[in-house]
């Protein structure tokens, strides 16, 4: 297996421990914080850069939206040798406390989604690899991020299931209470990606874990229910550059943990 | 809310932190290891004693075997005060690398079970929290067992679901059974028993803090072989120290647990 099909990366063009936003216009804003970098790829929705931050061989791979294109992501970079993932993204939160800017650290998925199901059955849990967990939490902590711990609702879909925010005030009755009934379970936020990486991450034996940046607060939406992304998310310059300052501090601490074990 | 109505316990009959096995025989046996303990309440399936383990405070209460009458504990020990629960008990393994008399340590469970699905849907992660997952390597590390962290498959039958009719009575077989294990020890799955799910799921919901370690003796695809005959008494091997070792385990994993919480 050399050149992938869908990221044209081969193997020797990606570190050990990749970063995953979502979006290909980030990739390039989170590699200007590391001392070395360079393009690798760009192909669809895939951008690749790989470099140097603080002494530790990172890359920073995107995934588009949503389980499929993560999926694919996800095979392929493994296949050229990537063994940790974590994911930075924006997220929406389900609970009061949990306030825009702050971010959350995901141990675990609710697993809405359809990709991560053709992988393993419903009742395989999604979780983050407890070492990843750790030293998200250790950066977190470390750079004054207000942060929480818990787990993420992982749905394939951004503009349902609300009342008032499909298309047309297209709605099923079963999602009156969709994120209500979400909410009670705990769950921090809402995202798109965080399920399937958990899954396959668990299944292959490799590890990851997922950092986000809260950008709006659910339960702020009026009681219309109507949702305009494009006035309530706050996905700015500097809470963006925090986000991706977590995620590279998250990576150089795993990285130097790892050392300090293969030296024991 | 006073004295519940199953486990015959009130508020400040148990510590924060309370072990969870499932035999109610293995309770007194658990207690003997602390320096102080008294037996508060036995019921059904459900023996409690109170204690102090190392100046630490703790309890130990008997789930019983299954989904059902754990979360019948769970919900008991929750409104009696209890805020921290780490089960201990004894499982089967479905990877080759995971020896008998390991010790397996739960970060997360694959919810075979019914119970849990009335709480929280099945996509819901059966999570452990991280505080106690790191608490138990820890506690693992100092005791010197070989440990293994990792997901459980949790499934509310014990006889049925092997790949060949014999396991359970008269041969009664579904073909989906075929696959189900080799299906597992693919997704990496650790090990199998019967509480974990209900308990991390629980746990999540109500924002309280779980985990579990568990004694392997045996591997359940070499168990279930070619002749598909299950004989536990035969095949599943209770040797004279391991449940003592269990023991130690988790009531090592609370005291670490409330050290940490009594410096954060």
């Amino acid at each position: 297996m050399s050149l992938q099909y869908h990221l044209q990366v081969a193997p020797g063009d990606v570190a050990p421990l990749v970063l995953l936003p979502g979006d290909p216009g980030r990739v390039e804003v989170i590699a200007s914080l590391w001392e070395e970098a360079r393009h690798v790829a760009s192909r669809r929705e895939y951008v690749t850069f790989t470099g140097m931050y603080r002494g530790v061989p990172i890359s920073c791979t995107s995934t588009g939206i949503g389980s499929p294109s993560t999926a694919i992501a996800l095979e392929e970079l493994a296949r050229v040798g990537a063994t940790t993932f974590v994911r930075i993204g924006t997220c929406g939160s389900l609970q009061d406390r949990v306030r825009v800017g702050d971010v959350a650290i995901f141990d675990s998925a609710i697993r809405a989604d359809g990709a991560s199901a053709l992988y393993a059955p419903a009742e395989y849990p999604a979780v983050a690899h407890h070492e990843v967990v750790d030293a998200a939490i250790e950066a977190a902590s470390a750079l004054g991020t207000p942060h929480h711990v818990g787990t993420t609702f992982s749905t394939d879909l951004f503009y349902v299931p609300e009342p008032g925010s499909a298309f047309g005030g297209y709605e099923q009755s079963a999602w009156r209470e969709r994120y209500a009934d979400v909410a009670r379970t705990g769950a921090l936020a809402a995202e798109m990606e965080t399920g399937v990486l958990l899954v396959l991450a668990r299944i292959w034996g490799l590890r990851a874990g997922a950092v986000a940046l809260v950008a709006d607060v659910a339960e702020e939406r009026d009681e219309t229910g109507a949702f305009d992304p494009q006035a309530t998310f706050d996905v700015s310059a500097e809470p963006i550059e925090r986000l991706a300052r977590l995620g590279c501090e998250t990576v150089r601490i795993l990285a130097e943990r790892d050392r300090v074990r293969s030296t024991d | 809310m006073t004295l519940q109505y199953h486990l015959k316990l009130s508020p400040g009959d148990v510590a924060p932190y309370v072990l969870l096995p499932g035999d109610p025989g293995r309770v007194p046996l658990v207690a003997s290891l602390w320096e102080e303990s008294h037996e508060v309440a036995s019921n059904r399936e459900y023996t409690t004693f109170t204690g102090t383990y190392r100046g630490v405070p703790i309890s130990c209460t008997s789930t019983g075997i299954g989904c059902p009458s754990t979360a019948i504990a769970l919900e008991e020990l929750a409104r009696v005060g209890a805020t921290t629960f780490v089960r201990i008990g004894t499982c089967g393994t479905f990877q080759d690398r995971v020896h008998p008399g390991d010790m397996a340590i739960f970060d997360s469970a694959a919810r075979y079970d019914g119970a849990s699905r009335l709480y929280a849907p099945v996509e819901f992660p059966a999570v452990a929290d991280h505080d106690v997952v790191e608490a138990s390597i820890a506690a693992g590390r100092e005791l010197g067992f070989p440990v293994h962290v990792g997901t459980t498959r949790t499934a509310d039958a014990f006889y049925a679901m092997h790949p060949r009719p014999g396991s359970s009575f008269g041969d009664y077989w579904q073909s989906w059974w075929r696959g189900h294990f080799e299906d597992l020890k693919r997704m990496n799955v650790v090990a199998a028993e019967m509480e974990a799910s209900v308990i991390l799921v629980l746990a999540r919901i109500w924002g309280l803090r779980a985990g579990g370690v568990a004694v392997v003796l045996d591997n359940v695809l070499d168990v279930s072989g070619e002749s598909g005959e299950f004989d536990p008494n035969e095949q599943l091997v209770h040797g004279g120290d391991e449940i003592e070792r269990l023991a130690r385990f988790g009531s090592e994993t609370v005291r670490i647990l409330a050290e940490r919480d009594a410096a954060a």
